[in-house]
């Protein structure tokens, strides 16, 4: 099974995750259409 | 993006490794106008308090997306003042395939990066020579051009 981004949906979460991993944040905005 | 370059593996584990990733749609319009967003794909780094330090519009390849946020990282560290890690970071561009403009911005921040802390001009100065025999078409060639100024 081939490795997929683990996308969160809520930039709050990322920021708690990014806090604990120190890690920065990667935002993608974009359009499902 | 979603159809070309986030499925490639080597895509996934390097945004795994390097980022804590998150999407938003454009109908978040409070997120759009906070981040001033008006185009996608737009991409962002943040740090974990929300504060940007990169960001690209438009598609990328799968080897241009890893080259340009590897410059991302190191622009993020730089900003935080962690100096080794932001040369570290900019090192990994240039050993890469990278574009010219890629490449090129990586070498303007690593002797950015190193100026700042060693206070020696000196890097300036060869990432200058550097830009100007390497990679003379790019913006940042021509943005380095007062660091000529520096005795070698």
């Amino acid at each position: 099974m081939s490795l997929k981004i683990c996308w969160l949906d809520e930039l709050p979460k990322a920021q708690e995750a990014a806090r604990k991993a120190q890690k920065p944040i990667l935002l993608d905005f974009y359009n499902p259409q | 993006m979603g159809a070309v370059t986030y499925p490639k593996e080597e895509v996934a584990r390097f945004v795994d490794y390097n980022f804590i990733p998150v999407q938003i749609q454009v109908s978040n319009t409070a997120l759009m106008q906070q981040y001033a967003v008006s185009w996608t794909p737009t991409i962002l780094v943040l740090d974990a308090d929300g504060k940007e330090h990169y960001r690209t519009v438009g598609f990328l390849s799968p080897e241009e997306f890893i080259a340009a946020f590897r410059v991302g990282k190191g622009r993020y560290f730089l900003d935080l003042e962690q100096f080794p890690e932001a040369v570290a970071m900019f090192d990994e561009v240039l050993q890469s395939p990278a574009t010219a403009n890629i490449a090129a911005e990586a070498l303007f921040f690593r002797a950015v990066a190193q100026y700042k802390e060693s206070h020696d001009p000196k890097p300036l100065r060869a990432a200058y020579e550097t830009l100007k025999a390497q990679y003379p078409d790019t913006e940042w060639a021509r943005r380095a051009e007062p660091y000529k100024l520096i005795p070698a």
